[in-house]
């Protein structure tokens, strides 16, 4: 498994890319939305293209929102699962995520057990890790 | 709309409130185990600020405030690294910018209306506006100063700074 | 009064005999955070004396509670997700096509924590029933007053609401409520909750068509398992369905169920004739 973490924190980014290893996953990491599609084109060089983005909303250059909808726009990254992981929490704005083609969503601050929570609902828990 | 028009943080957001987002905040961002213990000490000679700003119906910041050495004590929670590992300023500032960020997001969500979220600054805290408009929980953290303070922008943005 | 180291290496044991999770030394004041407000609330001055309280009248709901208190912080909402996936794929059209229109559908969420469970249930049949709320009746029972409390609140923070909820069932479902969520008022409608032991004779009760007794009966020794086995039986419907944990079972313990597989789970119903 494969994900690519973006969040302008790299503590942010380091919180969950520790535990996405944990799961198994090779992880990425970007800056903001457009180092993120960067990262998404460089990869499909190497044939790299993840199966989960962990998308921060409030980043510098492209905020997460709009890298939901330039992912959604490009079918090449059809199979991606895009979450979004931030502070937003209004349910105006998690609609908003949801409707540009979101499939998740989790609220910070969590823990490591509603991350896991989340993979196994959207089936990226590899065999052997229970739910 | 003119700031005299829209409703102080105090009419908007309780200090319960404050302290419920930080009893979440804590544990799951800081550690396991981890409080904000709502209890005030007094407060360190030098102190470092970071603070992300609201921008809607009501406008200010969320400006979490301690000593440099907690700020960095915060960090190594936050990034559980473990000695010899150490954290740089830069480390510091991104961690303690996105405690500010994670708060923020939290208080931005009780309040009415819609806004948005600046991104994290770090520095000396911003200058406050009305005297009213002002949130404050003094507290500690593991016995160390730390205040969150939720307060509205200065009426001129650009006038001389008040000493916190 | 601090934690002695008794006390702790007791709570270590217990903890990793019943979850498999393993305390570290250091976590000293984790113990001490979690279950202090257990010692207060039953009068005790400290964990130390709750631990000696324990040891000395062994009590499993005190035992459930201190295990859940330091290895879960929240209710995940979809836990072990199979047995909701069965009740709407499959438990719940064959229900619908035995009973007549207008009798209701009665599930039973036993041991309902704060009401994760039992919404969770609510939410599921009222997307996939369109009158799931006078259809359906969801009975939520917990041997603490707080939990029940909590239950018909029906008032989540954001950890909770971020353990297992999907986000599209959140904002459906839910509305804010300052800091925390609360679920919408018709789906709190669809669920009643009361005390219950179920170590004991129970109340008045159903009878249900599907129960969900899950991570209960691991924390009791064979007899009082065999006692709530059969309590439960004998307020379910013939052809009624019950859930038990991942790791638990009737098999070697009451033989007056019969096990069906599921999915990639599997439900227990009444033998027949027992």
């Amino acid at each position: 498994m494969r994900a690519l973490v973006i969040d302008d924190s790299r503590a942010m980014r380091r919180i969950v890319g520790t535990i996405l290893k944990d799961f198994g996953f090779e992880v990425r990491e970007a800056g903001d939305g457009q180092q993120a599609l960067d990262v998404l084109q460089e990869g499909k060089a190497e044939s790299w293209v993840p199966d989960l983005c962990c998308i921060d909303w409030n980043m510098p250059v492209m905020d997460g929102l709009q890298f939901v909808m330039a992912v959604r726009a490009n079918p090449e990254f059809r199979q991606v699962t895009l979450m979004m992981v931030t502070t937003e929490s209004e349910t105006g704005q998690i609609v908003k995520a949801l409707a540009a083609g979101a499939h998740e969503y989790l609220i910070k601050p969590f823990t490591a057990d509603a991350l896991r929570d989340k993979l196994a609902l959207l089936g990226l828990l590899p065999e052997g890790v229970s739910a | 709309m003119t700031l005299s028009q829209t409703q102080p943080i105090t009419e908007l957001l309780d200090a319960a409130t404050v302290q419920s987002i930080c009893d979440e905040v804590w544990p799951s961002l800081v550690g396991d185990g981890e409080a904000f213990v709502p209890v005030p000490v007094p407060p360190p000679a030098e102190l470092v600020s970071a603070w992300v700003d609201i921008i809607g119906p009501w406008t200010g910041s969320v400006v979490v405030t301690c000593a440099p050495a907690t700020a960095e004590a915060l960090t190594e929670s936050v990034l559980m690294t473990r000695p010899p590992t150490v954290v740089d300023d830069e480390d510091v500032a991104d961690a303690l910018g996105e405690l500010a960020n994670v708060l923020g997001g939290n208080v931005k969500s009780v309040l009415p209306g819609e806004s948005r979220l600046g991104l994290p600054q770090i520095g000396p805290a911003p200058a406050r506006g009305r005297l009213d408009d002002v949130r404050a929980l003094v507290g500690q953290w593991r016995g160390n100063y730390l205040t969150i303070t939720v307060q509205g922008t200065a009426p001129h943005p650009s006038g001389t700074e008040v000493p916190q | 009064m601090t934690l002695t180291a008794t006390s702790f290496d007791w709570v270590r044991q217990l903890v990793h005999r019943e979850s498999a999770i393993v305390l570290q030394p250091g976590k000293e004041y984790l113990v001490e955070a979690r279950l202090l407000p257990m010692a207060q609330q039953r009068g005790l001055s400290g964990v130390s004396e709750l631990v000696e309280s324990v040891r000395n009248r062994p009590d499993p709901a005190v035992t459930r509670r201190i295990v859940e208190a330091l290895t879960t912080n929240e209710t995940s909402w979809f836990r072990d997700g199979d047995p909701f996936t069965a009740l709407t794929s499959t438990v719940m059209p064959q229900l619908v096509a035995a009973r007549r229109p207008d009798e209701r559908l009665q599930i039973w969420s036993a041991a309902c924590s704060s009401g994760q469970e039992a919404y969770t249930i609510a939410m599921l049949l009222s997307d996939a029933l369109p009158n799931a709320t006078t259809r359906v009746s969801i009975t939520a029972t917990d041997l603490s007053r707080e939990m029940v409390e909590r239950t018909r609140a029906g008032r989540f923070s954001q950890l909770e609401v971020n353990r297992g909820l999907p986000a599209s069932m959140l904002v459906r479902h839910f509305t804010r409520a300052g800091n925390e969520w609360e679920i919408a008022p018709a789906l709190r409608r669809m669920v009643t909750a009361s005390e219950c032991n179920l170590a004991a004779p129970l109340p008045r009760l159903g009878p249900f068509d599907v129960v969900y007794l899950r991570n209960v009966l691991i924390y009791f020794d064979l007899p009082t398992k065999q006692g709530i086995l059969n309590r439960v039986r004998q307020i379910m419907r013939p052809d009624g369905w019950l859930f038990l944990g991942a790791a638990e079972t009737t098999l070697g313990v009451d033989d007056n169920w019969e096990r069906v597989v599921l999915g990639r789970g599997s439900a227990y119903r009444p033998k027949k004739g027992a």
